[in-house]
């Protein structure tokens, strides 16, 4: 019974995966012939791998920019991202009433926009022409463009991303006892120091879950810095369309592709290794 | 009174962050929706020049348009469908029996998201060109399912892990047999959480456009492929206009399923068990 969706995802997912990774170490044979010679600066390994792809990408000054711009939107989003959903969390957790949940109620609206129209109306919001600057022009004042900018690619790709892991912090922070609150308010302890003592580590796991899927989900985001973005630094996920279609460099977007691979799969390593530890300590392993 | 002092600052201080994160959320969304009914709009005035419907008009009178909206219409529940035939087996296996290599299966099916998307589409091109899946409609629904595989296994798998067996089992002691028990004890149990992975799948494969360009462009469009060349190639009013349309039925779903997403079932679902 569990094999169906194992086999959906290990034919039209593992094997492209396998075949892109292989491709950009410059295995060229097999299914990848076609991309090879279609495709234009293929290098194929003369013995088992090559590393030409990666060289010629790395010898272009514009793409370590592009891969630092990219590690820099992805801390800074998930890091806001986090910092928003848990202050709207505490504020359901300590001070429920209309205010925590319209607040809440905002804050997942985006989960149902779809992220074309989202980015789009993003870009219009704080163009040249958008609200942001119209509404400080009524005053005299002029606020800066964040329309394609690496600050506009932060602000879509915060708005994008705040309904997961707000639900995330949410549902963690709703699960700590009212006694384990009380308990610490009784020896004195602030707000403050609740909410950094008791609610977020009592959270911590739906934390790193919202924290891992923002960050994975940011690092290889097309649509996004596609429509908010800058044409330099330009992020991952659009320099492997570019590659692909722009430059017909299908090697050199694969080894993007594994580039973004590699970062994320160090980000998903620690979402297993602190889910496997929580359900250790929970004694479910 | 400090106290009341104090009341009054948290009460100020609570406004301005509704405030704040309510022009955070919903202004691009109410400056774009304005677009739709606007005339002219000039930097930088606030309020349109005048207000008109002729844009509407512009849209409907597109075929192409139109024809978005079909394809969309038409792939997203048949991903929904196929997905919950694919899925639901699996995560009712995943989450009641125990069989060498279930976490693997579990995180492996997680690890699919680490690798970018674009990429992904690049590569499985490849293999689709291979099996004859360029531009066909099955091609589509496949780039599709890849997207709704995490939900529609996770969800309802702790969906399905939070109905007691205590229950079921209470159910077979009274004589009821093992499809009887699933029907009216597991499935009804379960349901909110199958809901919300049914609502995430549609959304997923709603939102779907750099996978759908690369495979079923130009033969099929849908909505969100459409508004790429829309964006660039029409007035702001008519994107607009069609950004409008796009967001109905998640706003529908939104109202309809709103309960169930916040009481926690999508966060339950992913934690690994």
């Amino acid at each position: 019974m569990a094999l169906p969706p194992v086999l959906v995802i290990l034919l039209f997912v593992g094997v492209p995966v396998l075949l892109a990774v292989g491709f950009s170490f410059g295995m060229t044979g097999g299914l990848n012939r076609t991309a090879a010679m279609i495709g234009q600066d293929v290098f194929t390994a003369d013995g088992l791998i090559t590393g030409e792809a990666y060289a010629m990408l790395f010898a272009d000054p514009r793409f370590p920019r592009d891969l630092a711009a990219t590690v820099l939107v992805t801390v800074v989003t998930t890091l806001l991202v986090l910092g928003m959903a848990i202050g709207i969390a505490v504020l359901l957790r300590l001070r429920a009433g209309w205010a925590s949940t319209m607040l809440s109620g905002l804050g997942v609206i985006p989960l149902f926009i779809p992220v074309v129209i989202a980015s789009w109306a993003i870009l219009n919001f704080y163009s040249g022409d958008g609200f942001v600057r119209s509404l400080f022009a009524q005053f005299g004042a002029e606020a800066p463009i964040f329309g394609f900018t690496v600050t506009g690619v932060i602000i879509a790709s915060v708005w994008v991303n705040l309904p997961f892991a707000l639900l995330m912090a949410a549902s963690g922070m709703q699960g700590v006892p009212d006694a384990l609150i009380d308990a610490a308010r009784d020896a004195g302890a602030g707000t403050a120091t609740i909410v950094a003592r008791v609610l977020v580590p009592m959270a911590a796991i739906p934390l790193i879950i919202a924290g891992t899927f923002t960050a994975i989900g940011v690092l290889g985001q097309f649509t996004v810095p596609y429509f908010t973005g800058p044409n330099a630094p330009q992020q991952l996920g659009v320099d492997i369309s570019k590659y692909f279609q722009s430059f017909n460099q299908p090697q050199q977007a694969a080894a993007v592709a594994v580039i973004v691979f590699v970062v994320a799969s160090g980000v998903a390593a620690m979402y297993v290794w602190a889910n496997f530890r929580s359900a250790k300590q929970e004694g479910r392993v | 009174m400090p106290t009341m002092a104090r009341n009054l600052g948290g009460r100020i201080l609570t406004a301005g962050l509704i405030v704040l994160v309510a022009g955070f959320i919903l202004g691009p969304l109410i400056w774009l929706g304005m677009h739709a009914f606007a005339t002219r709009w000039r930097y930088p005035n606030l309020l349109p020049d005048g207000l008109t419907l002729d844009w509407w008009r512009v849209v409907f009178a597109e075929p192409e348009l139109f024809a978005a909206m079909q394809n969309t219409l038409f792939f997203a529940p048949v991903t929904v469908l196929l997905s919950a035939i694919v899925c639901l087996p699996a995560a009712y296996a995943f989450s009641r029996f125990s069989f060498p290599g279930r976490r693997i299966f579990l995180v492996g099916l997680f690890a699919t998201n680490a690798f970018p998307k674009m990429g992904l589409f690049v590569a499985m091109a490849t293999v689709f060109y291979g099996l004859n899946l360029m531009e066909t409609t099955l091609g589509i629904v496949i780039v599709h399912l890849i997207g709704t595989v995490v939900f529609m296994t996770w969800i309802p798998a702790a969906a399905f892990s939070s109905v007691p067996r205590s229950l079921e089992e209470a159910a077979r002691d009274a004589g009821a047999g093992k499809i009887r028990v699933f029907r009216t004890v597991t499935l009804p149990l379960a349901l909110p959480g199958i809901l919300v992975a049914c609502v995430m799948s549609f959304l997923a494969s709603f939102d779907e456009a750099q996978g759908t360009y690369l495979v079923g462009a130009p033969s099929y469009m849908t909505m969100p492929t459409e508004m790429y060349s829309l964006v660039l190639n029409y007035p702001t009013q008519v994107a607009a206009v069609f950004a409008l349309l796009l967001s109905i039925p998640s706003v529908v779903l939104l109202l309809l399923t709103r309960r169930y997403i916040m009481g926690g079932q999508l966060a339950e679902g992913f934690q690994i068990r």
